[in-house]
């Protein structure tokens, strides 16, 4: 046990700490900020992983873009005079049973499996890699989700477009 | 056989033609301000019949393409052909539509050629990672369809309630992808099938298999409106645009139903492309008959009670996808069969019944089966088409509906599962109830005496006599569907 | 000595409370939250395995797929809250519920 695996222990923990309050927290704002934290966690998970490229991606477009955007939602969804920001929370029993029965099972597969066994691969840098399978195995998903922005982003800006100018 | 990047291009003409034409459809839009209505849907048309033309002149390759990441086989070929004509009927039927016209514009077809194309490549994904990446280009593009009529509260909510409930089972589906990278090392679905079937699937690994398939059923379950996770179907339905939910109704189920054939078959089973069996360690097919018989049942039994038409043709259409889960739960190429037989006779009866509400709303501006009543005084016609479109839907002969039920009921009895097939035929009878009830309030009720003859517009005139032809004449010709589709039910099997 | 297993067990944990709170927040904003968190657990889930479980990259290449696909249906989902705002003036999920029946 040496300081490095001591240290993806509190990571681990702050993550799915900050996770939990993100659904239990009655503020939206706290919810928002700890989902913040839970990405930056998650981050910190993928480089342990080895990971690099994908970390920083995480970083950038998750906490960078979608988190900005989750706070706008959060932010003009609320009328600014009265910043209202509490949010109904029901503590529904079902939910937690149910929640509670998955973590189990899904906890259960992930010890109990005998996973696919391969050796042991060092780390290494991963942007090159991941550049070169874009560009050879990878080509048609690459097109199909540059495709896929470009409908989000078509579709997303006509459905807030005001009535006036069509 | 995988064929290199440059090479798979030849195959997919068709999904680039539809591409392409988007993109057009969008500069279109933005530049010929003026010429833009006429432009728009024609072009639309245009391209939908060049890809159907460039599809058939192709061929299918037989082999994989783009290094493994779609399948080029006839099953692919017959899919393609599918999604071309529902597509093109739809656009068809959207030009005459009150609820659409007021905020037309050309979103609208660069959204359905879009989603044409990624119905296409959904249907033909061979890698995990193309096949989420598609499913969820269907279902980006289906949210924004569902939510067109922006100050429309019906259909922004059920926009919104559409891709909550798509995200969280869609989400479960990507877990459960994950699990499966996880115990076979490859996203390829010949090679995860590969490593299944050469190291075994023994102790433990037959429950996390059997977790995983519930998980991955999640998301393949609400693209085809399976029960249990077909909760979001009866309001979308209700409250998108018609013709958006005659498009869902039809194209994305049937690109539903052709990758859970292709993930169970292909990935799951054990089979050379016509002869199948299950793999040991998995008996994936009692899951599928389980939600068969539930979404059966379930879909019939609510529509029992709904008043609103379009959502009594939602759990209708539920129910549908109950009975085509039956051809694909027997594992048996003439359950391929008839899967794909009932899938294309599909198309015509429900883009017919909901063709038909699209008429009387534009003329009465309503959905309620209640103001149906007198339709046969008002418009013989009209009463006369919705009769052979809901007669279809029940499955009586000589309409086509028959066609499908008796080939996906043959397919239950060849297994030996008579049990299931009687399950089935109750289903059917309970059916025919809410759909004669239907038929009852247009032709016997009274209804309104002062109000006047409905007008049909020629467009629509035209696309349900259209609609009506195969309804009526397809029987005739079951011979030759029967052969192309016997044809088409051969899915390619190799792996890298 | 961290091993898969540990990996695995946080993405549980994601998962589950993102079930959570998919299941009982009334909050379409809140909701969006607790998908975004079932997406993560899915993404750790595939870059674990690339890492301890495949000889190729893969997993990474799908992790990258997986939040490119967030991010678009996050502009989407903000996009229909914001329409359903204006038209309500509320993004509460009970109160926005005029479909049931």
């Amino acid at each position: 046990m040496n300081s490095a695996d001591i240290l993806f222990l509190v990571v681990a923990l702050i993550t799915v700490a900050s996770a939990a309050v993100v659904v239990l927290s009655s503020s939206l704002i706290y919810s928002a900020f700890s989902l913040l934290v839970t990405f930056f966690g998650v981050a910190i998970i993928y480089v342990y992983l080895g990971a690099d490229f994908l970390a920083a991606t995480q970083v950038l477009i998750y906490v960078g873009g979608i988190l900005v955007l989750v706070l706008f939602g959060v932010m003009l969804t609320h009328r600014l005079y009265n910043l209202n920001l509490k949010t109904e929370t029901f503590q529904n029993l079902p939910g937690m049973i149910i929640s509670l029965l998955v973590f189990v099972s899904l906890a259960l597969a992930a010890t109990q499996t005998h996973w696919h066994t391969i050796s042991q691969k060092p780390r290494s840098p991963t942007t090159e890699a991941i550049g070169i399978l874009f560009m050879t195995d990878y080509l048609l998903p690459f097109e199909v989700a540059s495709v896929l922005l470009l409908v989000a982003l078509i579709g997303a800006a006509m459905l807030v477009r005001r009535r006036t100018d069509l | 056989m995988v064929m290199a990047n440059l090479q798979s291009l030849r195959y997919c003409l068709p999904e680039l033609t539809l591409f392409v034409a988007a993109m057009v459809v969008v500069l279109v839009d933005i530049s010929l301000k003026s010429l833009r209505r006429i432009l728009n849907p024609s072009l639309t048309l245009l391209c939908l019949v060049l890809a159907g033309y460039l599809s058939l002149r192709a061929g299918a390759a037989d082999s994989g393409l783009f290094q493994g990441m779609l399948a080029s086989d006839s099953f692919a070929q017959f899919f393609r052909l599918l999604l071309i004509l529902a597509s093109f009927l739809v656009v068809i039927g959207s030009l005459d539509s009150d609820e659409l016209s007021p905020v037309h514009s050309g979103e609208f077809f660069v959204l359905l050629l879009v989603v044409t194309a990624g119905m296409i490549l959904m249907a033909n994904s061979t890698n995990l990672a193309m096949l989420y990446l598609s499913l969820e280009l269907v279902s980006l593009t289906s949210y924004i369809m569902v939510g067109y009529l922006r100050t429309d509260r019906l259909s922004n909510e059920a926009a919104l309630k559409y891709l909550l409930y798509g995200a969280v089972s869609t989400g479960a589906m990507l877990y459960g992808f994950s699990l499966l990278y996880g115990m076979t090392g490859t996203l390829n679905l010949y090679a995860i099938r590969d490593a299944f079937v050469s190291q075994g699937v023994d102790g433990f690994n037959q429950y996390t298999l059997l977790l995983v398939v519930l998980l991955i059923m999640a998301g393949f379950g609400f693209k085809t409106a399976a029960v249990p996770f077909h909760f979001w179907c009866p309001d979308v339905y209700a409250g998108a645009p018609t013709p958006v939910t005659a498009f869902l109704s039809v194209a994305p189920k049937a690109a539903g139903f052709g990758i859970l054939i292709r993930f169970f078959f292909s990935g799951l089973s054990q089979g050379t492309g016509t002869q199948w069996s299950m793999m040991h360690g998995l008996n994936w097919s009692a899951i599928l008959v389980g939600i068969s018989v539930l979404t059966m049942t379930l879909g019939n039994i609510a529509a029992l009670t709904q008043n609103n038409l379009k959502r009594m043709l939602a759990y209708s259409s539920i129910a549908h996808a109950g009975y085509i889960m039956m051809g694909v739960a027997v594992l048996s190429q003439v359950g391929l069969r008839s899967v794909l037989v009932y899938l294309f006779v599909y198309v015509f009866m429900n883009l017919g019944a909901f063709l038909v509400v699209t008429v009387i709303y534009n003329s009465d501006k309503t959905f309620e089966i209640d103001d149906y009543a007198g339709m046969s005084r008002r418009s013989p016609f009209l009463t006369v088409a919705m009769s052979i479109f809901l007669l279809s839907l029940i499955g009586i002969p000589p309409f086509s509906g028959f066609l499908g039920k008796l080939y996906v009921f043959g397919a239950v009895i060849d297994q030996g599962i008579i049990w299931l097939a009687v399950v089935g035929s109750l289903n059917a009878a309970i059916a025919a109830y809410y759909y004669m009830k239907v038929m009852k309030t247009m032709i016997l009720d009274e209804g309104d005496k002062n109000l006047p003859p409905l007008k049909i517009s020629p467009v629509n005139m035209s696309l349900l006599v259209v609609l009506l032809l195969p309804n009526v004449l397809l029987v005739g010709f079951w011979n030759s569907i029967d052969r192309w589709v016997a044809a088409s039910a051969r899915l390619f099997s190799h792996s890298l | 000595m961290i091993t898969l297993q540990h990996y695995l067990l946080v993405s549980a944990a994601l998962f589950s409370l993102g079930i959570f709170g998919v299941l009982t927040r009334k909050n379409a904003v809140n909701v969006l939250m607790g998908i975004e968190l079932i997406l993560n657990s899915a993404n750790i889930n595939l870059v674990a395995f690339s890492h301890y479980n495949s000889a190729n990259m893969d997993g990474q290449i799908f992790a990258i797929v997986v939040i490119v696909v967030a991010a678009a249906e996050v502009a989407v989902a903000l996009a229909l809250v914001l329409t359903l705002y204006r038209l309500l003036k509320t993004v509460n999920l009970d109160q926005a519920d005029m479909l049931k029946r």
